[in-house]
């Protein structure tokens, strides 16, 4: 009986039952020429570093420079992530990732009635400027680039203290790197709406962060729109693109009204942080398409001259929602395979998920694991040395183009109801994500979609192979740990010159007033100089646009 | 009142400030096909308001769902708690999202009636809706 069952099962897997990609579109069986006749390879696909940089943003590749070896980071203190800093420094990582926790993402003080207990939980909190010497400290920021995951209105603040505490060690603006998330209109439906609204003013913050940047810390990429929140919450690789670039619109559509000449700040607001997630050739030619969407758009629409604003760089968190908390060892496999695909696809930076990301935040065995599938790949396995070497498979390039098609399609819909923002009041994007997501999980739960030890090859608790995942703190510690934190702001507010604090805080809620054109980012350094809190610079803000001063309602202006 | 026959009423919440609502999103959607009215209050709720709404909408079931760190174990407890203080034990409370397994005999323990988490079936969440409103029904 045990051995006639075997046999039935195995044989329900002899196929491969996939007929069409994730996003949905069919697959043939075979490719051949007919698949690209009437391809103009020099304007459609091109060589790397050409335009339409289908193929890649430069022309030598990784042999010009590897990709940007990020892993996750961002725990508990200041002083923890510091930490965590030195020690993947040390390991060969090349650039720091630095992931907000949930309170600094909703833009409110550690010691909001909200807040309790998470403060520095699952990410680490930036409230001051004196986060910034504690969480930099014996680090130079000339040579190593930063990443900060806080998107706006958050963002705003992080970037202020960020570029106020370089200035205040000396270092050239000139020479620091590195990028912000910024973009708030995507929280709208993927995270803290709370920190979006209202989303007017907060598009207009993420504008005055590209506009400082853009003069003051030219290295500096002011708004990396976070793709990936969309493609976890339901997004299929077409649209997780489409809705970004329809989105980045908005705010070359804003940087045009304030004067600025396309060319003056493209290949500054060209960094998107996307998905990767397990369909292998999928996201390969999901990030040839948008390349050459992207570049496309530069050029046609909006006028770019310059080859530099027709490049698209793409940096991955490789897909969280790909992963299974059961036999967490699979999930080395399944980065592994993201990862490759990032390679393949040309990105300028990625950072492969913990395998025990679907824990909690990872050990630190599970995050020097992802550092070498980074090393593996650049060092060990010879991937890297040729630039898009998968350019003219005849399947390649056909399901790039059809991408393509796709994604215009997608771009055009937004445009026609008005934008982003507009499409986003409307509902309807965040709908669009909701079908996606359902029809996702309906599969996954029909074992159309199969996920390994999840809903097919079970194994039991008691046959799998222990293996130390991150654990949660234990409530205790979580709440202490917060506690740490709203104490040593509480602290900060007793101890600081009130009527300084008071006098920026004003200047800034004057400046807020002012509406679009005036820029608030060295308003903001200030108030952050005279040990303003973050709750505090956004809620001035706020409340001169008209809006609430806590976003919650509960807190009131108190100074 | 809830008579034997009224559509099943669940009011599904994530209490703090967790920003993980893909599983409400999609579950609401399979309770929805089930056959039951699903009130859907989404993220960042306090527990009292997801009580009040609950005995407002004189509902049958909260659904509760929380992923991103431990802070569940004050606010699971505190909605069961608050539904005892208001005399409203007969609502049923079940959870989802990343309930780890050494919490789960004092959630058990204080009312929680089921854990639905990544990789449930679904329809054992549905399956158990069911059997717990009729329970609770015919006790009436």
């Amino acid at each position: 009986m045990g051995s006639k069952e075997k046999i039935k099962s195995t044989r329900r897997f002899d196929v491969c039952p996939v007929t069409e990609t994730s996003a949905g579109i069919p697959l043939k069986e075979v490719y051949g020429p007919q698949d690209l006749e009437g391809v103009d390879y020099k304007n459609e696909i091109a060589n790397p570093g050409e335009y339409p940089f289908t193929r890649g943003i430069w022309n030598n590749m990784y042999r010009g420079k590897l990709w940007t070896r990020r892993v996750f980071t961002g725990l508990g203190s200041t002083a923890d992530t510091n930490a965590r800093y030195k020690y993947l420094l040390g390991k060969g990582a090349s650039g720091l990732y630095c992931f907000g926790d949930t309170i600094t993402h909703q833009g409110i003080d550690p010691d909001h009635p909200l807040a309790q207990g998470y403060a520095g939980v699952s990410g680490v909190s930036i409230v001051c400027l004196q986060d910034m010497y504690d969480l930099f400290d014996g680090i130079s920021l000339e040579d190593v680039s930063v990443s900060f995951n806080n998107p706006c209105m958050a963002a705003t603040v992080v970037y202020s203290a960020f570029v106020a505490y370089a200035q205040d060690m000396g270092y050239d603006l000139k020479k620091i790197s590195g990028s912000i998330l910024n973009e708030p209109i995507h929280l709208v439906y993927s995270m803290f709406e709370t920190n979006a609204k209202p989303l007017d003013l907060a598009a207009k913050l993420a504008t005055d962060v590209i506009e400082y940047s853009i003069k003051n810390t030219p290295r500096w990429h002011p708004i990396a729109p976070n793709a990936y929140d969309m493609h976890e919450k339901g997004a299929n690789a077409i649209q997780e693109m489409a809705f970004t670039i329809a989105i980045m619109e908005e705010y070359i559509q804003r940087m045009i009204k304030r004067g600025y000449d396309i060319d003056e700040f493209a290949s500054r607001v060209n960094v998107f942080g996307c998905a990767c997630d397990i369909d292998f050739f999928e996201e390969i030619c999901k990030f040839r398409a948008a390349r050459r969407v992207w570049a496309k758009l530069m050029k046609e629409k909006y006028g770019a001259k310059k080859p530099e604003s027709c490049r698209l760089y793409l940096s991955v968190h490789t897909s969280g929602n790909s992963l299974t908390v059961q036999q967490p060892v699979n999930n080395v496999a399944r980065v592994t395979l993201e990862s490759l695909a990032c390679v393949l696809g040309g990105l300028q930076s990625f950072d492969p998920a913990g395998y025990d990301e679907g824990y909690y935040i990872l050990t630190e065995h599970s995050a020097l694991t992802s550092l070498n599938i980074h090393n593996i790949l650049a060092y060990e396995s010879r991937v890297a040395s040729v630039a898009d070497p998968l350019a003219g498979s005849y399947f390649i390039e056909s399901l790039t183009n059809k991408m393509e098609e796709e994604m215009f399609k997608v771009i055009n819909k937004i445009n026609d109801m008005g934008g982003a923002i507009k499409a986003t009041e409307l509902g309807w994007i965040g709908s669009e994500m909701d079908k996606e997501l359902i029809k996702e999980q309906k599969e996954i739960e029909e074992k159309k979609r199969i996920i390994v030890g999840m809903n097919e090859f079970i194994v039991s608790k008691e046959e799998e192979v222990p293996i130390e995942v991150g654990r949660d703190r234990p409530l205790e510690e979580q709440m202490t740990t917060s506690k740490k934190r709203e104490d040593k702001i509480k602290k900060l507010r007793e101890t600081r010159d009130k009527r300084k604090t008071k006098d920026a805080l004003e200047n800034l809620r004057e400046g807020a007033g002012k509406g679009e054109g005036h820029n608030l980012v060295p308003l903001m350094m200030e108030s952050l100089r005279a040990k303003a809190t973050l709750g505090e610079i956004l809620g001035v803000i706020r409340e001169a646009n008209g809006a609430s001063y806590d976003p919650y309602k509960i807190l009131q202006y108190s100074l | 009142m809830k008579g034997s026959n009224r559509k099943i009423k669940v009011v599904v919440a994530m209490p703090g400030l967790d920003c993980h609502d893909r599983g409400i999103i999609y579950l609401s959607h399979v309770l929805k096909e089930a056959g039951m009215e699903v009130v859907y209050l989404g993220k960042f709720n306090t527990p009292e308001y997801i009580v009040n709404t609950a005995m407002e909408e004189d509902a049958d079931v909260i659904g509760l769902s929380y992923l991103n760190d431990h802070l569940y174990m004050i606010f699971f407890p505190k909605v069961v708690e608050l539904l005892k203080e208001k005399g409203c034990s007969d609502i049923c409370v079940i959870a989802g999202g990343r309930i780890i397994e050494e919490d789960r005999p004092k959630l058990l323990e204080l009312g929680i009636t089921g854990f639905f988490g990544q990789s449930t079936p679904t329809r054992d969440m549905v399956q158990h809706i069911e059997n717990r409103v009729k329970r609770e029904r015919w006790k009436q």
